[in-house]
């Protein structure tokens, strides 16, 4: 037990970089204050969220019992939380216990697989009870003060809480280690998680697809009309997702009418709990140290014939054009970079394009809202303009272009490659990962409505145009303060505070500049606001290029101080 | 051809000198040895050189260059394989090299004639399709050295190259070096192996806690050192 306690503790400080944090506190006081600032401001970045969270799910409260039925507040709840948990929890199982640099030190050591399993499952676990707190922990005050429950309540609430992330994290993890069982034989582990991440969203997006498709045919919706739809269709969310996950019902039995009763249905649910503990580690003592040594080998590229490897050196490339493309396969063949960086181009537009498809719009409102954007060309290009800057604003693509390199990136540091063509080689990769964004929405909005020449026109240089000061901006930040010294590249996009910079500057600005162009254009002239967006932008552009470009030699040497 | 001045280097606690105003020359031609304990302040040094750290004070040239007033035309002058090569691990070695050829801007007929001759010697020919994450320590090492003399550089610096290589590679890559220097060209290594240093190192520099102790040939240090034991020796005697 000692054993797995003091694992479990080295993995969390593995994690959150604890003894990092202490060394600099006391040998290196710049880099504290950085990671101080981070601790800080990333939980006060929250706050706003946490707040419309806990507002929505009052208002929902309040909703459901204006129509008696409390009762199945709980359930929304128990089930958002654990498609949460699961949606996050999957890159945290396979990185923690697939991806991550300690294995490779722990095998040798005379560890128990199974201490290993559950150390590595129970830091897992307390990242996924923090999250729990705040999804399911208001669900379940609100509840409480709402039915005026009292102490027995808040025990039973308590055990309840306490199985939530376990059952689908355990189960997630047996599913896990199996498939990573087959595909470390095949040596295709980095391509089984760009699968299983997909098909995660994939069932995710289904079924949220399948729960609006449920609600009518366009109709106009309200939140009565949801619920009245959800309890009395038998077919409905609610009684689907209680039968995949019965554990649900266990709760709300518990929960919803405190008897003596409840006690017998929170120990069910408890012990329903520990056994899916127990068959993971079951499963884990199996296959997990197996998968992991005939995972490390990794599938070998066929041999080259002395032609085929001159006609890969190829002729001299320009500076900008290898950085380019180093970048760009790192980015493709990294999976949480791939998720991290490009997916969102990819499920933005699918997204458009499904629920055009599952949701049926009348052909009169169809026209209806044809006709209103025809109405208002402004409003749709700004519309559209904005769709595209959040390709290039939430892909962190530049945001994180030295920290993903890590460890590796003293070869960026000592190649003789000028400032310029760092800049333009890594801003291109982000400008052709939001360039497939707008293809690929472009497409999807065409089956909606034809876009004219001059909407699209107008909207991809502005968009493009305006997300570069965003690209530039994140640039400038992972220059300025990159995270090289991971061993986990999750840790590269998860843990860097110019993600979250770079995407709250990104979107305030972008916010700003739509507001003011948009309102000149149409108080004024559509075109003095189109020429007012591009000036700023360039303007901002050339800053920022004249900036990174002048500092980036200098910053380089700074990376290891 | 590499010239360090009065450099000195100090990391979060200002009071502790990583290095402490060193100085020292590589001359054309020569195979330079840098030794020195754990923690002397070797690999600092090093990435003063290469120009991954800034030093406090001093000055570097590489070439005539001065490396912290035109960076980049200095870099060009030298290439460089650290201790442990952390390479791109999802990257195929042959795409390593081209992005190596690529930056020093290599010509075609240059690149694989020189990539063919390097990837023989070390025999990692049939390997280098495939990604660097399935390549050993030793493998890796191999990849860096390629790619660090893809544009035959001017000087060639090399932090610990031994450990890792097979005796082999290790023969090999003496027989690189030596050939680099006849050539008019520099090596400038750092190592703990005193045996390959003493056969190899026309000169040597030995630093310990940040300042270089001895500087000089094989003879001249032997001399000072008022001894004719090997370089193992002398070196345990300075350094105690």
């Amino acid at each position: 037990m000692k054993e797995v306690v003091n694992l479990t503790k080295l993995f969390i400080n593995e994690s959150l970089g604890l003894s990092l944090f202490f060394y600099n506190q006391k040998f290196n006081r710049k880099e504290f204050y950085k990671q101080l600032f981070t601790l800080i401001i990333v939980p006060v970045a929250l706050i706003p969220a946490f707040f419309m969270y806990v507002s929505l799910m009052s208002a929902t409260y309040f909703g459901l019992t204006m129509i008696n039925q409390t009762s199945v507040f709980l359930s929304i709840g128990y089930i958002m939380a654990t498609v949460l948990i699961i949606v996050f929890g999957v890159m945290y199982i396979l990185s923690e216990f697939y991806f991550s640099d300690n294995i490779e030190e722990l095998i040798p050591l005379p560890i128990s697989q199974r201490k290993l399993i559950v150390a590595k499952f129970l830091s897992i676990l307390v990242f996924e009870y923090i999250f729990a707190a705040f999804i399911f922990g208001p669900i379940l005050i609100i509840y409480g003060v709402g039915q005026g429950m009292g102490l027995l309540y808040v025990l039973l609430s308590f055990l309840v809480f306490l199985t939530i992330p376990v059952l689908p994290l355990s189960l997630m993890t047996a599913l896990i280690m199996l498939m990573m069982q087959s595909a470390s034989l095949k040596g295709r582990k980095d391509m089984l998680q760009i699968v299983f991440v997909f098909i995660g969203l994939v069932v995710i997006f289904g079924v949220q697809i399948w729960f609006t498709s449920q609600l009518g045919n366009g109709d106009e919706v309200d939140f009565q009309l949801l619920m009245n739809t959800m309890l009395t269709n038998n077919e409905g969310f609610l009684n689907i997702i209680g039968y995949i996950m019965p554990t649900s019902f266990l709760m709300a039995w518990t929960l919803n009418k405190i008897t003596l009763m409840s006690f017998a249905w929170v120990g069910a649910l408890l012990g329903i709990t520990l056994l899916s503990g127990a068959l993971m580690v079951a499963i884990g003592e199996r296959v997990y140290l197996k998968s992991i040594v005939s995972g490390k080998t990794i599938k070998k590229g066929k041999q080259l014939s002395g032609a085929q490897r001159n006609k890969a050196l190829g002729k001299k490339s320009h500076g900008a054009m290898a950085v380019f493309t180093m970048d760009l396969r790192l980015l493709l063949r990294t999976p949480v970079y791939f998720f991290n960086n490009i997916s969102v181009v990819i499920i933005a537009p699918l997204c458009i394009l499904l629920s055009v498809s599952f949701i049926e719009i009348p052909p009169e409102d169809l026209q209806g809202m044809q006709d209103f954007f025809r109405a208002m060309p402004l409003l749709i290009n700004y519309l559209l303009i904005a769709f595209f800057i959040f390709f290039g604003g939430t892909s962190a693509t530049t945001a994180t272009t030295f920290s993903r390199e890590g460890k590796a990136s003293w070869l960026t540091r000592m190649i003789p490659v000028t400032a310029r063509d760092q800049i333009v080689g890594r801003t291109g990769v982000a400008m052709l990962i939001q360039s497939l964004g707008i293809v690929f929405t472009i497409i999807s909005i065409q089956f909606i409505f034809p876009l004219t020449l001059s909407t699209l026109l107008v909207t991809v240089i502005l968009g493009i145009l305006g997300s570069l000061p965003i690209l530039l901006f994140g640039l400038f930040m992972d220059m300025n303060r990159p995270l090289l010294n991971w061993d986990n590249p999750q840790k590269a996009i998860k843990n860097n505070m110019n993600v979250v910079i770079t995407l709250f500057v990104g979107m305030a600005y972008t916010g700003l500049l739509i507001g003011v162009c948009g309102l000149l254009g149409y108080f004024i002239n559509p075109l003095l606001g189109y020429g007012m967006f591009m000036m700023i932008s360039v303007a901002i552009s050339v800053v920022f290029y004249k900036v990174i470009n002048n500092r980036l030699e200098a910053e380089f040497l700074n990376f290891e101080s | 051809m590499l010239k360090l001045e009065h450099i000195s280097k100090t990391y979060g606690n200002k009071n502790e000198k990583a290095v402490d105003d060193v100085s020292f020359e590589v001359y054309p031609g020569e195979i330079f040895g840098f030794v020195g304990p754990n923690g002397a302040g070797k690999t600092t040094t090093i990435k003063m050189i290469v120009s991954l750290l800034a030093p406090n004070s001093g000055k570097i040239t590489i070439n005539g260059i001065d490396n912290q007033n035109d960076i980049l035309a200095a870099k060009k002058q030298f290439s460089y394989v650290p201790d442990s090569p952390e390479l791109f691990e999802k990257i195929k070695g042959i795409e390593y090299l081209k992005f190596m050829a690529d930056v020093y801007q290599v010509p075609a007929v240059e690149r694989q004639e020189r990539i063919e001759k390097y990837l023989d010697i070390f025999e990692i020919k049939d390997a280098v399709n495939d990604p660097i994450g399935s390549f050993s320590h030793g493998m890796k090492q191999k990849l860096a050295l390629v790619g660090a003399l893809i544009h035959d550089p001017q000087v060639f610096i090399l932090d610990e190259p031994m450990v890792g290589l097979d005796p082999k590679a290790s023969f090999e890559l003496k027989k690189i070096m030596r050939d680099h220097c006849d050539r008019g060209r520099s090596v400038f290594f750092s190592t703990h192996v005193l045996d390959v240093a003493e056969k190899i190192c026309d000169r040597i520099a030995i630093i310990k806690k940040g300042k270089i102790i001895e500087v000089g040939t094989m003879a001249e240090i032997r001399e000072k050192a008022g001894s004719q034991e090997s370089l193992e020796n002398i070196f345990l005697e300075l350094t105690e």
